[in-house]
């Protein structure tokens, strides 16, 4: 493929993936916790959700639904490594105001349901109930561009990514 | 090759923030990382969805070993590490 063809047939090589829930979609640096907020994780977006439910951003399979509902991680089948966590700080809840729906190794389609979560009772417990969404193997990707231009449903794009 | 074992006293054990930094902390070493818990498979180190993948809660005992350039530094590191983070 000669450099042109490179430069011009990019939208092949484009992945994109859907808001995991409703809401207001954000830059992941204005995610309060450091760990998301600096990058650590990956790069990302975040969601401040407006609804209860978290869905699967993409095709994927789940590879490790935390015991305590607050965060899951997928292994998308385009190959991206992503880890959706439920609020900040979170796991210190122990499992209270999430239901799990889907469980390790389950094969998952792009909208499906994976974690309902009492916002308004996590909110009033004191924690911040952002979403931030990470690709863990940022670096095996060319480029992950974040869409953060305000209001979202579930399964708008908020996230592309460009293979490497 | 060195090889360090802690057990992990931190009530909520190695969720996603101490496995994110758990990370980040090896990938400062080029030698070769990997973690496993109570005598399991381990993993690399350098990867966060295998790191958390391993649910490693309070009082499990990681094993981590080093391979390759740095290693001492890299075990030194991690052994402060996991002390003050676990």
């Amino acid at each position: 493929m000669g450099i042109f063809d490179k430069l011009f047939s990019k939208s092949s090589n484009e992945i994109r993936l859907g808001a995991p829930a409703a809401g207001a979609a954000v830059p992941l640096s204005t995610v309060s916790d450091p760990t998301f907020g600096t990058g650590i994780l990956g790069k990302g977006v975040a969601i401040r959700p407006t609804g209860n439910r978290v869905v699967a951003p993409c095709d994927a399979t789940v590879d490790l639904m935390f015991d305590t509902g607050h965060a899951v991680s997928l292994k998308a089948d385009c190959g991206a490594e992503v880890l959706i966590h439920v609020g900040l700080e979170t796991v210190s809840l122990g499992g209270r105001h999430f239901t799990v729906h889907a469980k390790n190794g389950d094969h998952v389609t792009a909208g499906q349901l994976l974690i309902e979560f009492d916002r308004q009772a996590i909110a009033a417990a004191g924690f911040d109930t952002i979403i931030p969404m990470v690709i863990c193997n940022t670096p095996d990707f060319a480029a992950v561009t974040a869409q953060t231009a305000g209001s979202v449903q579930a399964g708008d794009t908020v996230l592309t990514l460009v293979k490497a | 090759m060195k090889e360090i074992r802690y057990v992990i006293t931190d009530a909520l054990g190695l969720h996603a923030r101490p496995a994110g930094l758990l990370v980040k902390e090896a990938s400062r070493f080029p030698c070769a990382v990997t973690v496993g818990v109570n005598g399991g498979a381990a993993v690399d180190a350098k990867r966060i969805l295998g790191v958390m993948k391993l649910a490693a809660k309070q009082g499990m005992e990681l094993t981590l070993t080093f391979d390759g350039p740095q290693e001492e530094e890299a075990a030194d590191a991690m052994a402060a590490f996991l002390k003050a983070n676990l």
